[in-house]
């Protein structure tokens, strides 16, 4: 504190701030207009595709005779209704099932003494490493009514009850489990920087723990738990490889598995699949408009100019049966899928006639790593990935950033018009985003197209609503007291966001960046139109393995982008932790 | 006459020795097309096939021209074309070379490939080609694949596939809708087995898959027991060893063949040239047949694939303009009769 008040009375003494009036709409203006060249001017390609019959690179803009053709085939069609609603169910019972996991770790990891929560809350962020095409695979290794592992187990142990993950049922636990990380990231800040105060003073007042729980802790946190569930359920609705490999032995169609299909059979239907990805788009308008509704006019601000730890309630003897929780949710989510992963990663064949074949170690061999890593493409593939993650992890992170803040924390005009740009890109599938970037970009002079920098700026657009979302529960967390504190130091606006926003926002940014980092590394949808054979990334190989029918190569590589993400999440871990700890020794 | 002989014959076997590098040569390109094209060193390759087989198919060319480095871009299908569409329109089709499953498709782009013919154009059977511009580099047939440790009585033959005793979703099919490949499978099972083949086989509860690949991994995992596949999908699991077998039925295989073209911005076209005259030599196709399962459209095959007898085993190949006009409402059909939604 010492060192920044100096810093700070020093900084009365500095000369002339810029003229904020020209400053900020000058700032808003840039915004805008990148936000225009990110997202308005491919979505403009795509309501061109979906308005009519024409490829706008193709047939040039002359050709463009808008009709309403499509949309109204769409609209008829009983087939994307069922899909429409199946997707529907799928999602909505995800995100409630993702809601509850979520919540229930976030308190477990931030607000109890259970035992080994650091190394629980590491864990339970794993599945938000895995593609949802190997999760949908490895679920279908596990659940298959026929041959899945669960149900060979169950068959050894005489047991009559059978799994049957080919169904909705089974899409829903699947959707549940691999996106409560989404819901606990938000809810574990939020707990985290939530001052304990008003518990104390609830439990003071007589209330049990559970009360205070339902009364005062999870409607303090109700932004982050709506955020959380909100962006869960559209990026479940945007998931292609769950639905896919689970969805589809059972005849299930969803939303992306339609518009999958559409632009896969020849010819393919782009014009029809922008057209069901602009009512996805419609969906997902209503939803945000309601969230903003729901939390407009309210203040959440819970972080205060007032120093406070998070407090621990101390469980007693319940703090193992949480940790039995705990465990039990990481065996399903972590264990089992990741054992299906090494078995068919392992084994030549995936065979498996019963329970004592399981253990024929004949069976197991490196064959399908070794096949892996003797194709050229794979260490060129791992570098790109790399590469872009981090390009696309720091662009993104400052764009996030900077509209984050300029949304969250200033009133200058437009930044609702920034705010809704940012967020416009959450609902078009990644295949369907993927063309319209490439009919928006090909043709721009300079050389972007066939470089590694196009795939980066598509991941940061895309992938902005979800940086831009984790970020702002962060800035609406800090009160404005502190920002108003440094102000009146006379510290000028970046001054501020330098020595108190940032730090203060750093483990948002950190997460978000992250996040940013990992979603880069997945994205297969954007990554099929843009990459060239210099540039090609992880999860178009991945998704080669996968379309090769061959389970093992798919298991054994994913099985190697799931360790180079763990490796890399542990370093990031550790660096932030440390810089954390450099810091506190500074303060 | 007896010096007359020996004069012809000295004279032919001086033609035949002379003739003989000359041929080796000319089986995949002058002495100046190979040294152009190892000038220019490398090609790109668009495909629309697996990408562990083209890699396979690379790395034998390579053998034979070192010097070519082939970088590959592959994408399903529908997706490769809408690329190579875009890329074209705007100045930057990227590939030298294009290989792809759907002839109406590539028929469609022939404007943007150069002319071209292999060294052995007039080997190849001529209903295999809808341009003269575009090449079936790659032909791959169906074959009936059963699982060796769970089905007693394998199937023998296309209508076995509609015998009762395989019912309950004992069978798997790749949807007809979902690409050419499959179309050709159902075409051929309606025009060749009869117009309630569907219908009988529908009847016995199908299990339907998106594509291929996954299918055939289901067959190995005991998913389903009987599926029919492409063969080049199921052929190099067996050869690894994977619990299957895949036999070639006596009413016909279908065929489907490729149309690969070099495209007329090609930045390395003396590569380009080679790597298909390559590809589609006697030596390209038979290492195609004998390491990926591939079959040839060549008319006299140099090689078959295992269990293929000549005298029993016939090729079927769609009529291209039946195979065009009858896709949609027959395709809408099948859907009907399997009850598939689309």
């Amino acid at each position: 504190m010492t060192a920044t008040s100096v810093e700070a009375l020093a900084a009365v003494n500095e000369v002339q701030r810029p003229p904020r009036r020209l400053a900020a709409p000058l700032w808003v203006a840039a915004l805008l207009l990148l936000l225009t060249f990110l997202v308005i001017y491919p979505l403009l390609m795509l309501v061109f595709g979906a308005l009519s019959d024409s490829n706008p690179i193709v047939d040039g803009f002359g050709a463009f005779k808008p009709s309403a053709k499509h949309f109204l085939e769409v609209l008829a069609n009983p087939n994307v209704h069922l899909a429409f609603f199946n997707a529907l169910a799928a999602c909505g019972g995800g995100t409630i099932l993702a809601v509850v996991i979520g919540l229930a770790f976030s308190w477990i990891v931030v607000r109890t003494n259970t035992p080994f929560k650091g190394f629980i809350a590491g864990a339970s962020m794993i599945p938000l490493f895995v593609p949802p095409l190997v999760a949908g695979v490895a679920w279908g290794i596990l659940g298959s009514p026929k041959t899945g592992l669960l149900n060979t187990a169950l068959k050894w142990m005489n047991i009559d009850f059978r799994f049957d993950f080919y169904s909705m049922s089974g899409l829903i636990i699947v959707f549940g489990i691999y996106y409560a990380p989404y819901v606990y990231m938000f809810t574990a800040s939020a707990l985290k920087n939530m001052d304990p105060s008003l518990e104390e003073a609830s439990e003071v007042a007589g209330a049990s723990a559970f009360t205070t729980i339902f009364t005062i802790t999870f409607p303090l946190i109700a932004p982050a738990i709506l955020a959380g569930s909100l962006l869960s359920f559209v990026v479940m609705l945007g998931i292609y490889g769950v639905p896919a490999a689970l969805g589809a032995p059972a005849n299930i169609n969803v939303l992306t598995t339609y518009i999958f299909k559409l632009t896969a059979w020849s010819p393919p239907l782009y014009n029809t699949a922008a057209a069901v990805a602009i009512l996805l788009m419609a969906v997902t308008a209503i939803l945000v408009w309601a969230q903003q509704r729901l939390l407009s006019g309210r203040s959440f601000a819970t972080v205060a100019g007032k120093a406070f730890r998070p407090r621990s309630l101390n469980l007693g003897k319940w703090r193992w049966f949480t940790f039995g929780l705990a465990l039990t949710y990481l065996f399903v989510v972590v264990v089992l899928p990741t054992l299906a992963l090494i078995i068919a990663a392992f084994r030549k064949f995936l065979f498996i006639k019963d329970f004592d074949a399981l253990f024929d170690m004949k069976q197991y061999s490196w064959v399908h790593f070794n096949s892996v890593f003797d194709n050229p493409l794979t260490m060129l593939s791992i570098w790109n990935t790399l590469k872009v993650g981090a390009l696309t992890a720091v662009v993104g992170g400052a764009l996030a950033f900077a509209i984050g803040y300029t949304v969250n924390r200033t009133n200058v005009a437009g930044r609702k018009s920034i705010d809704m740009l940012a967020t416009l890109p959450i609902a078009i599938p990644g295949l369907v985003v993927g063309v319209a970037y490439l009919w928006a970009w090909i043709g721009l002079p300079g050389g972007l197209y066939g470089t590694l920098w196009i795939l980066a700026l598509a991941f940061v657009a895309r992938f902005m609503p979800d940086t831009v979302k984790a970020l702002s529960t962060s800035f609406m967390q800090i009160h404005k007291e502190l920002e108003e504190a440094a102000w009146i130091c006379g510290r000028g606006l970046l001054g501020t966001i330098r020595t108190i926003v940032l730090p203060l926002a750093r483990p948002g940014v950190v997460a978000s960046m992250t996040l940013l980092f990992v979603l880069a590394v997945r994205e297969l949808g954007s990554s099929l139109f843009l990459y060239t054979s210099d540039t090609t990334v992880m999860a178009v190989l991945l998704l080669d393995y996968y379309e090769g029918g061959n389970v093992g190569k798919t298991a054994a590589f994913s099985l190697v982008q799931t360790l180079i993400l763990a490796v890399l999440l542990g370093f990031t871990t550790w660096l932030s932790r440390d810089a954390a700890q450099g810091s506190a020794r500074v303060g | 006459m007896q010096r007359r002989t020996m004069t012809a014959t000295a004279i032919g076997l001086a033609l035949g020795l002379a003739a003989l590098p000359a041929m080796a040569q000319n089986e995949f390109g002058s002495k100046e097309l190979i040294a152009a094209a190892e000038k220019e060193g490398a090609l790109t390759y668009y495909t629309a096939n697996f990408a562990e087989t083209e890699q396979e198919v690379i790395k034998e060319f390579n053998k034979r021209f070192p010097k070519i480095k082939v970088s590959m871009v592959r994408a399903p299908g529908g997706q490769l074309i809408t690329r190579i569409k875009t890329e074209a329109a705007a100045g930057k089709l990227g590939a030298d070379v294009v290989n792809h499953s759907d002839r109406g498709l590539m028929l469609e782009l022939a404007d943007l490939f150069q002319d071209y013919a292999p060294p052995n154009a007039a080997d190849y059977r001529p209903d295999a080609l809808v341009s003269p511009k575009l090449w079936p580099g790659v032909t791959l047939g169906w074959a009936i694949a059963y699982n060796t440790a769970l089905v007693k009585n394998a199937p023998k033959t296309w209508m076995d596939l509609t015998k009762p005793e395989y019912k309950n979703k004992m069978i798997g099919q790749v949807v007809a809708p979902s690409g050419g490949t499959t179309w050709t499978r159902s075409m051929f099972e309606r025009q060749v087995l009869g117009e309630d083949y569907w219908k009988k086989q529908a009847e016995l509860g199908i299990a339907m898959y998106p594509s291929g690949a996954p299918l055939s991994d289901a067959l190995v995992r005991g998913e389903v027991t009987i599926a029919p596949l492409l063969y080049n999908i199921i052929y190099t699991k067996i050869v690894e060893g994977a619990p299957a077998e895949a036999i070639f039925a006596p009413e016909g295989v279908p065929i489907i063949p490729y149309a690969d073209g070099i495209t007329k911005t090609a930045k390395s076209p003396n590569a380009a040239k080679l790597f298909m005259n390559w590809r589609l030599s006697k030596e390209g196709q038979a290492f195609q047949i004998t390491k990926l399962g591939n079959i040839t459209s060549l008319k006299e095959p140099p090689a078959f694939p295992k269990g293929w007898d000549p005298k029993v085993v016939k090729v079927w190949v769609p009529n291209f303009e039946q195979f065009e006009k009858l896709r949609t409402p027959w395709i809408e059909e099948w859907n009907k009769t399997y009850g598939y939604r689309q």
